[in-house]
This record gives structure tokens, sequence and C-alpha cells, in this order.
């Protein structure tokens, strides 16, 4: 089942102001399906989270199950297959590879899981009208505005299906309208692929939205939100 | 891991990054055509030398003692253009107040004239002549004997008894003390010696390896004892080694000055990229695919570049060939260069394929900083930088 599955982890940094830590001693669980709010300020540690249970950190301590998967166990080959696999990023920004099209770049997560030719074809055309783009695909990222980027953004993140889908401040670079019907795209996604969707932000508009919400201060889990 | 995935991500990239990539690509073509230029060159110099070394006299191949059963018809083969056949003695020339050693050498003077270009280098009176008691001789010995055109000399035999007597028709110069000091040349026809060694000069087909000819000739009955020009020449081979030596240091040293430079701009290119590949990552492409996409970006920019530098390179060569270079005045008084101070630059395997290659080779080993930059860079790092 696509359950994310946070047990006690902590992580912190070294840094030029000492020892910060990051993370501490964060739990949390969300349910296949469900979509999970991280709020919290600037530096709390939203991203440092999201980076973990997608194993693009590693915790110091405690444990990520995402999708039956213990992601602080894996070596580098395991983990790039997870990642490549069954788990979908969209950044705040700079999501799109700039030297390939909207195409190219909706095509590349199909064919690093090894969906090629008209399959691909159908797939990525299909991906470009569900995010309302079906003319843009011959255009360079350099040429979309940054709204268009981040739809294309999260087309490409959830391309090849994947079990999670984790955002990080997705919405924050863009006017509050288009926000929030990105934020309307990702949860209807989640919903109809029974995925489980983890998105930091700040939008308060988010959390009435979601299914469930938390928040961090100082890297430390808040009261439920 | 699937190439041609990574092949045709790195095509896309030199594609639309094609302001940067042609910058990149004109230096490897630059110094690729360059370099096969020059090397040509190297290679028409060391052609020269050769052509003016074995034509003056000596040919590609020589035998210093024809067994008697050996004609020259028998010295045919694969590569041969002509072989002269002559034959040779010591002696002493005797001018009316003075006296000198000799190597005397009967040529056939018509022969000659078609084979060697020793006859070109004629200083004062002419060449040899049918069948006349004429006797050709080089300034030094001419110097020594003080002994003029025009002029009688005698020619001794080793026990003291007169081989004949013979008018100085012309003296040449070569400018190789070791020919204009101590051979004379006379008709074969008026040929005074009966016990003198055949020797036999074979001259070769551009291309043919003297080495190669030698080798089946010594291999006609008698067992004759041929050598390369390489063999009796080897100051010649050493310099003609050194020529390959210094080239290749020439174009190493190129190609490295002109892969730092593409490290460097490939280096910039992923600091200004380093984003995407950040994103690459988080996509779960692996370290290694990273590579490869870093590694078909500087090849195929490589590849392309150099390719273009050769088939440029070896156009000007094959343009300039056909007129020569004639560095005549940087020759002139080089025995290397008796002959001719022309030049024409020659592509071979050497001169047209040692640049692309080693574009490539450093090419190769440009890839590897950037390379090392990208698998080492964390991607969570990356993406937190923004
Ligand atoms: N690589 C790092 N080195 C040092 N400190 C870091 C590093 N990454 C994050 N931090 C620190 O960890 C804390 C949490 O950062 P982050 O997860 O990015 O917060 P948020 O995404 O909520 O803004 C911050 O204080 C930040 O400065
Ligand atoms: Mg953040």
């Amino acid at each position: 089942m696509n359950t994310i599955d946070v047990q006690g982890v902590s992580k912190s940094y070294r840094s030029g102001r000492g020892r910060v830590a990051a993370l501490s001693d964060v739990s949390l669980r969300v349910a296949a399906g469900g979509a999970l709010a991280v709020l919290g300020r600037s530096g709390s540690g939203k991203t440092t989270l999201l980076h973990c249970i997608g194993g693009l950190e590693r915790p110091d301590a405690g444990r990520v199950f995402c999708a039956g998967t213990a992601v602080h166990t894996l070596g580098p080959g395991a983990l790039a297959r997870f990642q490549r696999r069954r788990v979908g990023f969209v950044f705040q920004s700079g999501n799109l590879l700039s030297f390939l099209t909207v195409r190219e770049n909706l095509a590349l997560p199909l064919e690093l899981n090894g969906i090629l030719g008209r399959e691909r074809d159908r797939r990525v055309a299909a991906l470009l009208e569900a995010v309302g783009l079906p003319g843009v695909g011959a255009a360079l990222p350099r040429e979309l505005s940054g709204g268009e980027i981040q739809r294309v953004a999260f087309a490409r993140a959830i391309a090849h299906g994947p079990a999670i889908l984790l955002a990080d401040e997705p919405t924050a670079s863009l006017d509050s309208e288009t926000g929030e019907r990105l934020i309307g795209s990702m949860l209807e996604w989640a919903t109809g692929h029974a995925a489980t969707l983890v998105v930091a932000t700040h939008d308060p508009d988010v959390v009435a939205r979601v299914t469930a919400a938390i928040r961090l201060k100082d890297g430390r889990l808040e009261e439920p939100a | 891991m699937r190439p041609g995935l990574w092949v045709r991500l790195a095509a896309r990239f030199l594609q639309r990054s094609w302001r940067s990539t042609l910058v990149l690509g004109l230096m490897v073509f630059a110094a690729t055509g360059a370099l096969v230029f020059l090397s040509s060159l190297a290679v028409g110099t060391n052609d020269a030398m050769v052509r003016n070394s074995v034509g003056l006299l000596a040919g590609h191949v020589l035998c210093r003692d024809l067994p008697p059963g050996v004609r020259a018809a028998d010295l045919t083969g694969r590569g041969i253009r002509g072989a002269l056949v002559r034959r040779e003695v010591a002696a002493t020339l005797r001018s009316a107040t003075r006296w000198s050693p000799v190597e005397l050498v009967g040529v056939d003077p018509e022969a000659e004239k078609r084979f060697t270009a020793l006859w070109r280098k004629t200083a004062a009176g002419r060449y040899l002549e049918g069948a006349s008691h004429d006797l050709y001789l080089g300034q030094g010995l001419a110097r020594q004997l003080a002994a003029g055109v025009g002029q009688s000399v005698e020619i001794v035999a080793a026990d003291r008894s007169l081989l004949g007597r013979y008018t100085v028709c012309g003296i040449f110069r070569t400018g190789i003390p070791a020919l204009d000091g101590s051979l004379a040349f006379v008709p074969l026809s008026a040929w005074p010696a009966a016990d003198a060694r055949r020797t036999a000069a074979v001259f070769l087909e551009d291309g043919a390896v003297a080495a190669a000819v030698a080798a089946a000739l010594s291999r006609l009955p008698g067992s004759p004892r041929f050598e390369a020009w390489s063999d009796f020449m080897p100051d010649l081979k050493q310099l003609i080694d050194l020529n390959y030596v210094s080239m290749g240091i020439v174009m190493v040293l190129v190609f490295a000055v002109v892969s730092l430079g593409i490290a460097c701009a490939f280096v910039i290119f992923i600091l200004k990229n380093l984003r995407e590949h950040g994103i690459l990552k988080a996509m779960g492409v692996r370290p290694v695919e990273s590579a490869a996409l870093i590694l078909a970006q500087v090849t195929g920019l490589t590849l392309a570049a150099a390719g273009t530098g050769a088939a440029v390179g070896a156009g000007v060569v094959l343009l300039v060939a056909r007129t020569g270079i004639d560095l005549g005045a940087l020759t002139s008084h080089n025995p290397y260069f008796a002959v001719s101070g022309i030049i024409y630059p020659r592509l071979t395997s050497y001169s047209l394929g040692v640049p692309p290659l080693l574009a490539l080779v450093f090419g190769l080993l440009a890839a590897v900083w950037p390379v090392a930059m990208v698998v080492r860079q964390r991607a969570a790092e990356i993406l937190r930088s923004l």
C-alpha cells in the first residue's frame, strides 16, 4: 500500500552556526490516497523532511517507510530504482531540464522506466492534455510562464505513475489562483490514483483542502494543525 | 542503463546549447586541422630529406658488392622504379703536380641522368657524355688535385699501374664533404679497371618500403647484401625519427592545452546547470548515468569537431601538395636538401590519424573532471541551493 510512515526521524547539519538540528524526532503517517500538508516557517525543516521521505537525504536517526520500502536502508542502486519508479518530485522552481523540450522532459521519466515508442508518445500527449497544455509540447522551458512550468513539472512528476508525490512549496512562486489550481490538480490526481501526496507549503488555503496537516517549528513537530 | 537514451540526451544538449558547442568545437576543430596539416608537412619534410639524400646518388636500397650472377635486369619487383648497376674501385688520381686517393665509379651517364640528381650539381663544365674518356669529379677532389675543366688526369691502380688518362669534363659540388672530396666518375664504356666491384643503386616508387624491398632483393641468387637507406644513412633515419617524436610532443601539448580548456568550459557548463543534474538525480538517475551523459557530451563534441578539423586539414594538405612549398631559402645549405627544397605535405595514417585520435583521448580525459564533479555532488545539496 502507498502509505508513508516516518518514525522518529532526526537530521542535523554542520554549518557555520555549529550543529543545526533540521529535524528532531519527527514521526508521521499518511495513508494511501491521503494528502498531507507540511506547514512551517522558512528554515523549519520542511524541505529536509521531504528529502528524507524521498531518499535524497539519509536521516541520522529514525526510519522511513514509503509504499512498503524501507527507504532509510537502501543502497545507492536500490535508492535510484526506488526514486525512478515510485517517487515524483515537484520543487519550488527550476524543475525542468532546460535543454529538453516540454515533450522530452515528460518523456524522460517514462524512458527511465523503459516505456518507449508509441506508448511513451501516447502518455506524453495524455499528460499534456491532463495539465491543460496540449499545445506546448515542442516548446523549451524558457518559453513557458512560471505557472506553465509548474504544471509541466507536475505532469513530469506523475508521468511514470509514482506511489508518492512530494511537492516542495510548488506554488510559492505562483499567483494564488494559479497555485490553487495546481494544488487542486495534485489532490485530484492523488485521490484518483490512490497515491500519497506530501506538500510543503506556507499557504493556509492548501490546509483546507488536504486530509491532514502538520506544522514544523525548528525541526520539531508542533501539535497537529 | 540505456546507452541510447544518454547519447540522445547528450545530442540534445549540444544542439540546444549550440553557441557554446560551436565555440568549444572551434578549439578542437582548429587544433585538429592545424595539426593534421603540420604533421603532413613533417611527413613531407622527411620525404624530401629522403628523396634528396637517396636521389642524389645512392638510391633507396643499395648493394655494395653485387654477385657476378646478378644482372641489372634482375633488379625488378614490386615498388622498384629502376636500378643502376655501377662499378667501383679505390684508386689514385694524379694531376700534373699532385695526387689524391679516390673512389672511382663507372656509370652509364644516360641512366644516371634518369634516376639521380648529381649531374644537376655541376659547378663547372658538364656531366659525362657517351663513350669519351671523360672524368667528372667533386669540387674538393678537384681542389686537392689543382685540376680544372679540360685538364688531363691519370688514374693509377692500387698496385701503382697506370689505368688510363682522362680529361676533366666537369666538377660537381653537393656540399656533402664525403661526396665532393672523394668521388670521381667515368663512363662505364671507358671503364679502365678489370677487378672492380659491381654495385647497385635501386630507386623505389613513392610509398614503397625500402626495408621490404632490400629484404626481397637479398634473396636473389648469390645472397647479395642489400641495404635500405635507413641502414646506410642512420643519421638521416635518426633525424626523421626525431622529427616524428618532436611532432608527437607538439601534438600532445596542443591537445593537453585544448582539453584543459574543454574541461574548464564543461565544468562551467555544469556549474551553470548543476541544478539540472540535481533534478536528474531526484528522478532516480544513477551517478554512472550522469557520468555517461557528460561523457557522451564531451565525446560527441570532440568527435564532430575533430572529424571536420581533420577533413579540412586533409583538404588543405591535398591542395598544397599539388604545388608543394618551396623552402629552398631555408634548406640551401643543408646537405639533406642537396637537390631541392620543395616540400610536398603528405597524408599518412600518422598525419591524418594521430591528431583526431589524440583529440578524442584528451577529450575523454577532459570529461573526467566534470564527471567527478557531478558524481560527487549530492542532489539534496544542489536542490536546496536556489
Ligand atoms: N546542507 C545544510 N547545511 C547546513 N544547514 C542546513 C543544510 N540544509 C538545511 N540546513 C538547515 O536546516 C534547517 C532546515 O532547513 P529546510 O529543511 O530547508 O527548511 P525549510 O524547507 O522549512 O525552509 C535550516 O536551519 C537550514 O539552514
Ligand atoms: Mg524549503
